[in-house]
């Protein structure tokens, strides 16, 4: 992979991300009356935080190139305003505080339906038209078309109410103590488990229908030809020949998917009440809270950017082929 | 070739030329695509299940009488399935029966409506920038890219309280309201960019063709040309890439509506789990409530799905089954 | 080298199964099918042929007459709508028709091995060449990882290729290099048989004679045996011993290469001959054979060329025309040549 390669592509993201900057601050405008209505509206800010919020958006000042100017400044020193709904705490702040519990629940269930769905995806492809492949393919395609709350919902109601082996909501049992870490660790999971799971389910779907066409396709080749002519037994010629080509194409696909699954897997929060960026953002949207609102957007468009770079990177990283 | 020759039906006006001969592939395509299609068992599950609905979604108060509101609520709270409710009741009574039926004329006209406008813009912007090329066709694919690269369900959850204090929450069009006109218009606005790239890519490859046949469309205007010559040659493709979107527009419809950008006068699918969501409804373990609308979001979105992989198997000439 | 001298100089002990005095490979009626959506397709229809130790059999007609099939389906490569319908498929005498896949897998690459057509698409393209060669030798054989790396170097040195190169990928070799790998491939087990499907259909015409240049040098040296399946009868000429000429899946022709060629007898070989042109003769235009191949899920009844050959009669379009052996070894499948004319021996003019 040339430098040259390298030096396109993080161009590109920066200028993207400096795009979504630019849009962001025309989102708001967009309202009749925008901002000094909107900001004024709200009673829950205090006098101080309106003042510097008057400052910083410099709302004396013409709109362009002056006010653009300053908002595109601040957001790279990371000023990201200043919340409505948690009375003028900065933005920056709100967002920091809840980012680690869907970073958490995100990333594992990332992990899980990675290794699940591929696996699933590859067996069945290569069997294809078996019992396997249809119940494979059929699990799949079914798990696709459910949003994360169609999965969470029933089983809350089978394994929490029902069952009780699970709490229904939160991430932490409410106003209990624990005597050691490893007590609050457990908790923890227990809480963890719904969620992650449906996360998982939901993500298992798209992956093992995606690897099954990469494995079909990549079936079709001559190469495993040559390889099923060496008298190589199927499992090998599909472990050694065909699931190797067939990820290649997977790899990109699924660092670009880690970028939008952030954003994606606020129905499975608000379902479970998970105290991440997706309950955040609906509560932001319910008090209307602007500037929250604009912090996550750009918070989850920094993500999908930053994914699709890294996916552009490790494919030119794994694929011999590429000299870019 | 006469005007008489390819265009044996006479479906172009006497003025202009004729389309260009890949039209009469069309008409032959046709016949044979139908028969394609029957062989497929996945296409045709998704079409029964999809016409079930449709009727349904039609004329709901044929099957199940007129929507049940808070007012002329005909049962107790939260009441499990009985013969008299056969799908159990809500938290303020309503027949859950009722409300899933209705749900489906709400989830589908939102969906249809949508769709419309995704397929819309999508497919006139890949016309227009795949038929010019050049520094248009850069342009408007930098935008199409931006696009493709936003997270749009966010962007539709910023857009949706924007656009309804733009156009005021006492709107109305067609019946349908400003709430539920934001959902169609956001939708619309956050997923046209993957129907544009796919459109784009098959006009381009029709460009190709089509110089071979220049000296017939030479003094017709680019309007013209992608109107009467290029659009007849994507329909096909468009057709299928609608269905894909539906099934996307249902999805996210339903997705919108249980974060609470939903009607709660006009619930849709995703509205009715909304209310279960506040209601309590999974931790009281009140699976009447969850199932049906649940369900059929599933049913639909599956539907839809194994319908438009069919017809973009068998339409799209891009697509690996076709050789 | 005659045919005891082949075999008791092979590497590896023979087929426990192997028949004593059985010609090296002997296929009878074979007949194969692919399922197609509105019809089956018969495909290979009662083609018969022997290879003996040390020869270089040609197979050639035009694109779709069945010879890639007929190879494929001597190891069982067929795509999974293919199926070999009957007939018999006998290597040292053990029919291989009858085995089951796991059986079957015990002779390929160590008795049959394939050098296919179009390497860039034949090789894997994110392994090493080094390592595609040495996987065969590490799993087939059981060497230890070391032994079969050293093999390979050894193997690619065989073939005129420099030992660094083992650490390539594919697409970094050039287009002859890399069907020179495949040929260093085909010959990792010591096989008896290799057969080249096209092996140099996509190279140029100076590359094209080294490869063919190789695999003469390699055969003798070896002791191999060889089926090349190739329309260009030029490379035939060159390099086989006997050729097999056939058409929409029947065997037209066959024999030893000279005889065909100067001396052709079938109305398809001898317009396949005139088809190339002549450096040597006058100008003339090119003689091309009107009409295409027949659509082999309908064939016509009787002989399948019939309906292009100037010289068909009633009889041919009803009844298949048998095979007559003459006396110079050729076989001909052709109603101009009845059972009675083969004990004369006499070629029309």
């Amino acid at each position: 992979m040339s430098a040259r390669y390298l030096v396109r592509k993080l161009l590109g993201a920066c200028l993207t991300i400096l795009a979504i900057v630019i849009l962001n601050f025309f989102l708001f405008r967009m309202m009749p009356g925008s901002p000094e209505r909107v900001l004024m509206r709200s009673p829950v800010i205090t006098a101080e935080a309106k003042a510097a919020a008057r400052a910083r958006w410099g709302l004396d000042k013409p709109l362009i190139p002056d006010q653009l100017v300053a908002y595109v400044e601040s957001t790279f020193t990371g000023d990201l305003g200043y919340s409505f709904k948690f009375r003028g705490k900065p933005v920056t702040d709100v967002l920091l505080g809840r980012l680690w519990p869907t970073v958490i629940l995100i990333g594992l269930a990332e992990f899980f339906a990675i290794i699940f769905g591929l696996l699933l995806g590859a067996y069945a492809g290569w069997r294809r038209g078996s019992k396997l492949d249809k119940a494979g393919n059929g699990f799949g395609l079914v798990l696709y078309s459910m949003p994360y709350f169609v999965i969470g919902m029933p089983l809350i109601i089978i394994f929490a109410a029902g069952l009780g082996w699970f709490p229904t909501s939160g991430a932490s049992t409410a106003g209990a103590t624990f005597e050691s870490g490893l007590a609050q660790l457990l908790d923890f999971g227990r809480h963890l488990a719904l969620p992650l799971i449906t996360v998982t389910l939901g993500l298992i779907g798209g992956y093992s229908i995606l690897m099954r066409s990469s494995i079909i396709e990549t079936r079709a080749e001559d190469y495993i030809t040559t390889a099923r002519a060496k008298g190589l037994t199927d499992g090998r010629v599909m472990r050694h020949h065909a699931f190797p080509n067939a990820l290649l194409p997977m790899v990109t696909l699924i660092a670009i998917n880690l970028g939008y699954v952030v954003g994606g897997a606020i129905t499975a929060e608000v379902v479970f009440n998970w105290p991440g960026i997706g309950t955040l953002t609906v509560d932001a949207l319910s008090a209307r809270d602007y500037p929250l609102l604009q912090g996550v957007f750009l918070l989850l468009s920094v993500c999908v950017v930053l994914a699709n770079l890294v996916a552009d990177l490790i494919y030119g990283f794994l694929d011999p082929r590429v000299h870019a | 070739m006469s005007a008489a020759t390819t265009d044996p039906a006479g479906v172009n006006g006497p003025a202009g030329p004729a389309p260009v001969v890949i039209h009469r592939q069309r008409f032959r395509g046709l016949r044979e695509s139908l028969g394609r299609f029957s062989t497929r068992t996945d296409g045709l599950v998704g079409l029964g299940i999809l016409l079930v609905f449709a009727v349904l979604a039609i004329a709901p108060a044929l099957f199940v009488g007129p929507l049940e509101t808070v007012v002329t609520a005909t049962g107790g709270v939260l009441e499990p399935p009985s013969m008299a409710h056969v799908f159990g009741t809500d938290e303020m009574g309503r027949d859950m029966l009722n409300l899933t039926v209705h749900g489906a004329r709400i989830s589908m006209i939102i969906g249809l409506l949508a769709t419309v406008i995704t397929v819309a813009v999508g497919a006139l912007v890949g016309i227009v920038a795949g038929y010019s090329g050049g520094r248009l066709d850069n342009a408007l694919m930098r935008v199409t890219d931006f696009f493709l690269v936003l997270p749009t369900f966010v962007l539709a959850i910023i857009l949706a309280p924007i656009l309804l204090d733009i156009i005021g929450p006492e709107a109305e069009l067609f019946g349908i309201r400003a709430t539920l006109l934001v959902i169609v218009l956001v939708i619309g606005l956050t997923s046209w960019a993957t129907t544009a790239r796919v459109i784009r890519s098959q006009v381009l490859s029709i460009k190709e063709r089509m110089f071979v046949d220049r000296a017939r469309v030479i003094g017709s205007g680019s309007g013209r040309i992608m109107r009467v010559h290029i659009l007849p040659n994507v329909v096909n493709l468009i057709i299928a890439q609608a269905v894909l979107t539906f099934a996307f527009a249902v999805f996210v419809e339903t997705t919108l509506a249980f974060i609470g950008l939903g009607d709660p006068f006009a619930p849709s699918w995703g509205q009715v789990l909304n209310a279960a969501q506040s209601a309590g409804a999974p931790g009281l373990g009140a699976w009447w409530y969850i199932v049906p609308p649940a369900a059929c979001v599933v049913l639909v979105v599956l539907a839809f799905t194994l319908l438009g992989n069919a017809l973009d198997d068998i339409l799209n000439p891009k697509s690996g089954s076709r050789r | 080298m005659s045919e005891l001298d082949i075999r008791s100089n092979r590497k590896w002990p023979m087929p426990k199964q192997a028949v004593p005095g059985a010609p090296l490979l002997e296929v009878e009626d074979l007949s194969v099918r692919f399922a197609m959506r509105n019809g089956s397709v018969k495909a290979v229809d009662g083609v018969s042929f022997r290879l003996n130790d040390g020869e270089a059999l040609g197979i050639a007609g035009e694109s779709g007459c069945g010879k890639t099939t007929t190879a494929l389906s001597l190891v069982r490569l067929l795509p999974a709508n293919g199926r070999i319908r009957s007939g018999s498929v006998k290597l040292f005498g053990i029919d291989l028709v009858p085995k089951t896949e796991k059986q079957l897998a015990r002779y390929r690459w160590r008795e049959i091995s394939m050098v296919f057509q179009g390497a860039m698409n034949a090789l894997n393209p994110v392994q090493r060449v080094g390592d595609q060669i040495a996987e065969p030798i590490e799993v087939r054989l059981g060497a230890s990882r070391a032994a079969s790396q050293k093999r390979a170097a050894e193997l690619l040195d065989l073939v005129g290729i420099p030992k660094q190169r083992a650490m390539a990928y594919p697409h970094q070799l050039s287009g002859g290099m890399r069907q020179r790998a495949m040929i260093a491939m085909a010959l990792a087990c010591d096989p008896a048989i290799v057969i080249g499907d096209e092996p140099t259909t996509a190279l140029d015409v100076m590359v094209q004679a080294q490869i063919l240049q190789l695999l003469e040098q390699l055969r003798r040296d070896l002791g191999l045996s060889l089926i090349l399946i190739t329309h260009d009868l030029s490379v035939i000429a060159e390099t086989c011993d006997r050729v097999m000429v056939m058409y929409a899946g029947r065997v037209a022709e066959e024999g030893p290469a000279r005889r065909v060629f100067t001396a052709p007898r079938h109305p398809y070989t001898r317009k396949l001959l005139l088809a190339f042109p002549n450096i040597h003769a006058d100008r003339r235009t090119l003689d091309v054979i009107p009409g295409q191949p027949p659509d082999l899920r309908n064939p016509p009844p009787g002989c399948r060329f019939a309906p292009r050959c100037a010289e068909a009669m009633d009889v041919c379009r009803e009844v298949v025309p048998p095979e007559v052996r003459f006396a110079d070894g050729v076989r001909v499948a052709c109603h101009l040549f009845p059972v009675s004319d083969a004990v004369a021996g006499e070629v029309p003019a």
